[in-house]
């Protein structure tokens, strides 16, 4: 049981950081950044619980893949974005992208 | 309590806690490149913990993937930051103490579920790699096949929608009206 709970305890603070990283920066990579580390806090505790609780049922490691696809996806379509901006206004700082409010 | 339960418990501290470090380095230091690698280290790091708790498969998968996400990454901040070597000493956060304290709420909210949640029992052994890989291509190929075909599009999409948002713009002019 303590090899779980430490897994989901670094998940945890893995988490936590992240979260404190994507609402504190004001670049649109670091927000990624943020938003990256949160995934992997995600991940860790997504493979702790296949292994510790259900190893033989494989849909916890397919959860794992499709996590891993949602942060490449959100790293294209996030410097798709960044590269739309740095081209029209020169920057990537979020705090001058208050028309993106709409 | 098993000596593999014990060195996979240490291992599993050990890389958690340069996981964590190298996570924090992320948002500390004021250098883009050094950011950049730092969240590599941390992902390599949990890339190493997938390791220890017998996901051979995936782990070795997030440690090619994140070398390479990383290194793009790299390349990407230095060409957008205004400064990029942190040699200006900018200051690039927002917000500081509201984002503290949700840091802080959330990671102390996942923690209390981890240590007082009832998990019931914990399986002793995975099966072997060979097994794993086996049985989650057929979990791919079988019941969860909708899902990965939908991963599939997905991906398409925002390839698609990225390379979109990303073309600049030109103004279509008409023939005649100059250059």
């Amino acid at each position: 049981m303590i090899t779980l709970v430490v897994a989901l305890a670094v998940g945890a603070a893995l988490f936590g950081i992240g979260l404190y990283g994507a609402l504190s920066q004001t670049n649109l990579v670091m927000i990624m950044m943020g938003v990256e580390v949160m995934l992997g806090g995600a991940m860790v505790n997504l493979v702790a619980f296949w292994r510790f609780l259900h190893p033989e049922v494989f849909s916890g490691q397919m959860f794992v893949l499709v996590v891993m696809t949602v942060m490449a996806l959100e790293m294209a379509v996030g410097f798709g974005i960044g590269t739309s901006r740095f081209r029209s206004v020169g920057s990537v700082e979020m705090e001058e992208a208050r028309e993106l409010k709409g | 309590m098993t000596v593999q339960t014990v060195l996979q418990t240490f291992f599993l501290a050990f890389f958690g806690l340069a996981a964590i470090w190298f996570a924090v380095v992320v948002f500390r230091t004021s250098s883009m490149v050094r950011s950049a690698l730092a969240l590599l280290f941390s992902q390599t790091a949990i890339g190493a913990m997938f390791l220890a708790m017998q996901a051979e498969f995936l782990g070795v998968l997030q440690i090619m993937m994140m070398a390479t996400e990383m290194a793009i990454m790299a390349i990407f901040m230095v060409m957008y930051m205004m400064d990029p070597g942190g040699l200006g000493e900018m200051d690039m956060t927002h917000q500081k103490r509201l984002s503290q304290v949700a840091g802080v709420v959330g990671a102390v909210a996942a923690l209390v579920v981890a240590f007082f949640a009832g998990w019931g029992p914990v399986a002793g052994s995975a099966p072997g790699a060979f097994e794993q890989t086996r049985l989650l291509g057929l979990e791919i190929m079988e019941r969860s096949m909708l899902i990965f075909e939908t991963a599939g599009v997905t991906i398409l999409t925002a390839m698609i929608a990225a390379t979109a948002t990303a073309i600049a713009v030109r103004e279509v002019r008409k023939r005649g009206e100059g250059e």
